[in-house]
């Protein structure tokens, strides 16, 4: 497991970490959402030495990562890049070696990998000779060829089109059922909503929420209410204590309630002001809880 | 996994790369190619070199004449010709005609204008009355014995040279040993120079396609830089021994060169000192590329770096004649070291423990620049925003 523990950093007047904690254990798929200049890629950096931490610690299963421990781990930086000049295949088979695998291995590997994401063809290509999209998977297996214990990825999805975004997707959540550890960042609170059980969100270089996605929403103190009705107009909604209208049209109206509105009298009253089209009533969406948690 | 390892995979992959760049291939070939126009062109050309006089005479003249005449011309190629004519108004005309150079009679020597060349009149003076001398002796009816001893040469001829006979660079090996040691010095510098670009430009592009956080993500950057100064750098040796062999040969080969006494402690000197200077510059130079973040600005930041290295190289080529106070201070400096040192040790001017004191220098200093440089190598790498300063870089790293 990996566990980062109270971490500061700060760079002249910029404070990029400021006590982040967190922990992502081995099977897990973890979101790592904030907002730009919250500490993601600082707090990733740090678990790689590439930033040194004024304070605070960064362990492996409860030790503190050596040289030889941090080679079990993969990394996709947010900038991505390879050398440009290098055949694909020569590529991952040195990223491999890098990571501790012996040639024949790392070869063997590399030729998985590309088979994998559909590039075997292009094994004697030089990186800049492929499309953007084509690079940016060869980037993944660079962080993949060695069959990481622990995964870091910095914006995996940004620059992807849609096809490239479920097809990571698709290989995140498999690195995590096959038992690795998986740390990603993203922008996309859509997307994260739907492939991560657990999100931490940072904000100004501290943890501000962590948990389960749907425990996350599920303690917001607000819900959502929307009602369509064929021809009752708006007007049979009356007054709600705490209650804000977001959106109202001629027969359909969205509100923001408390938690524990007396639901049973606004759907009596819907009822009366004519036939439902749609009654529902659920927990603000991740990016909701995420505006919420970073003070948007 | 050993450290040395990752050094050396760093260092075979950097190898390889420069070695199969067309940039790395051509520039290989072209200093080849002007090595040996350099050591060939002079012998090829040297044929054409040699001065041909014409001398016209009544009858055959005396067989000494032509020998006597090339033997004794300041152009040792110089080659004599020999226009036999019936009688001296022939020769007058032929002069006229500028067909010959000089005419030779007994008991005259003609000449044209300023036409005549003033060593060939000279000559035929010396010479033509030497050989009449012993005719006239001859005649006089003295032996060939009274004759040789009448005409021996009495004079002995006595060159000086410019240097003090006791300052002990006069010594007949050193100027030629110092010219071999000059012509590695040339050439270790233009090494130094090159791969020291090499390592710059290197580092910048991996800085600038960001491909270096992938590898620090499992390479720790003392050891990327040491792999890649040890990759280039053997690469760099590479070169210069192939250069340097294929340059011997063709001396061997070649007329015009000799190899001088201490060509082979020139030649070791040349690359010990190489492998020092390479060490020395290589790791300045990468941390300085890792303080810029695009190839543009890269000659700029390397400039003060570039400066130290012409200045050793200049105190070498304006030091040719010999030692001096600036030689022998550059050569214990660390940073001018490598380009002045070579040049004293073959020339035998460099005392031993100057040899000891100037090494050890380089040694500990090379030492202490590849820790301080590691350390902003590793604070630079990773900030793109422009011009980093080394005192930000070095705060943000690694103690």
């Amino acid at each position: 497991m990996l566990r980062l523990t109270e971490l500061h950093k700060r760079y002249g007047d910029v404070l990029a970490l400021d006590g982040c904690s967190f922990d992502v254990a081995r099977g897990q798929l973890l979101g790592f959402l904030g907002p730009n200049g919250a500490g993601k890629t600082t707090a990733m950096r740090s678990v790689f030495s590439l930033v040194v931490p004024d304070s605070g610690s960064v362990t492996w299963d409860g030790a503190p990562i050596e040289p030889a421990i941090r080679l079990r781990f993969g990394y996709m930086p947010e900038q991505r890049g390879l050398y440009p000049r290098m055949k694909i295949k020569d590529q991952l088979t040195y990223f491999g070696r890098l990571h501790g695998l012996e040639t024949a291995d790392a070869a063997s590997s590399a030729m998985q990998w590309l088979t994998h994401l559909g590039l075997e063809d292009r094994a004697d290509s030089r990186l800049e000779e492929l499309s953007h999209g084509n690079q940016q998977r060869v980037q993944l297996a660079a962080a993949l060829v060695h069959e990481p214990d622990l995964l870091v990825l910095d914006e995996p999805f940004s620059g992807l089109d849609p096809l490239g975004v479920e097809a990571m997707a698709e290989l995140l959540q498999e690195r995590a059922d096959a038992g690795t550890a998986v740390l990603f960042s993203s922008h996309q609170l859509d997307l994260v909503e739907d492939l991560c059980e657990d999100v931490i969100v940072i904000n100004r270089g501290s943890i501000a929420l962590s948990g389960p996605v749907a425990e996350l929403r599920g303690a917001s103190p607000h819900r959502y209410l929307d009602v369509d009705t064929v021809d009752g107009g708006t007007d049979w909604i009356g007054v709600i204590d705490g209650a804000e209208i977001v959106a109202r049209e001629p027969h359909r109206i969205r509100l923001r309630v408390a938690a524990d509105v007396d639901l049973r009298s606004v759907l009596d009253r819907a009822v009366n002001a004519g036939q439902i089209r749609q009654f529902s009533f659920g927990p603000p969406s991740l990016s909701e809880v995420f505006r919420a948690a970073v003070g948007q | 996994m050993s450290p040395m390892r990752h050094v050396t995979l760093v260092a075979i992959r950097d190898f390889r790369e420069r070695i199969t760049s067309r940039a790395f291939q051509v520039s290989t070939g072209l200093t080849l190619l002007l090595v040996a126009a350099f050591i060939l062109l002079p012998s090829i050309l040297g044929g054409d070199d040699g001065q041909t006089w014409t001398v016209g005479t009544v009858g055959s003249p005396p067989p000494q004449l032509k020998p006597a005449i090339e033997l004794a011309a300041a152009d040792p190629d110089t080659v004599v010709e020999i226009s036999e004519f019936d009688d001296v108004a022939q020769i007058e005309q032929a002069l006229r005609d500028r067909e010959i150079d000089a005419g030779y009679t007994q008991g005259a020597i003609y000449s044209i204008g300023q036409d005549s060349p003033d060593e060939l009149l000279a000559l035929l003076i010396a010479v033509g009355g030497t050989l009449e001398l012993a005719d006239r002796a001859a005649s006089l009816g003295l032996s060939q014995s009274e004759v040789d001893e009448l005409l021996r040469q009495n004079l002995e001829v006595i060159e000086l040279s410019d240097e003090p006979a006791d300052s002990g660079a006069g010594d007949e090996g050193s100027t030629g040993n110092r010219t071999f040691a000059f012509f590695g010095v040339i050439f270790l510098f233009i090494s130094i120079v090159t791969y020291g670009q090499w390592i710059l430009i290197g580092v910048i592009e991996e800085k600038s396609s960001r491909v270096v956080e992938v590898v620090l993500g499992a390479v720790r950057p003392h050891h990327l830089l040491a792999g890649k100064v040890l990759g280039i750098g053997v690469l760099g040796l590479g070169q210069l021994i192939v250069v340097g062999l294929v340059a011997l040969a063709l001396i061997q080969q070649s007329s015009t060169f000799t190899l001088p006494s201490a060509a082979a402690t020139a030649a070791i000197a040349v690359v010990v000192w190489f492998l020092l200077g390479f060490a020395f510059y290589a790791t300045a130079y990468a941390a300085t590329g890792s303080l810029v973040s695009r190839q543009e600005e890269a000659q700029n930041a390397a400039f003060p770096l570039t400066m130290v290295l012409m200045a050793g190289y200049f105190i070498a080529s304006f030091s040719f004649t010999g030692d001096n106070p600036a030689l022998r201070i550059a050569s214990l400096v660390p940073a001018t070291a490598p380009m002045t040192m070579p040049l004293r040790m073959a020339a035998g001017d460099a005392a031993l423990w100057e040899i000891v004191l100037s090494f050890s220098l380089m040694v500990v200093v090379t030492w202490l620049l590849i820790r301080f440089a590691g350390r902003v190598y590793a604070g630079g790498l990773l900030r793109s925003a422009g011009r980093i300063k080394i005192r930000d870089a070095w705060r943000s790293a690694e103690g």
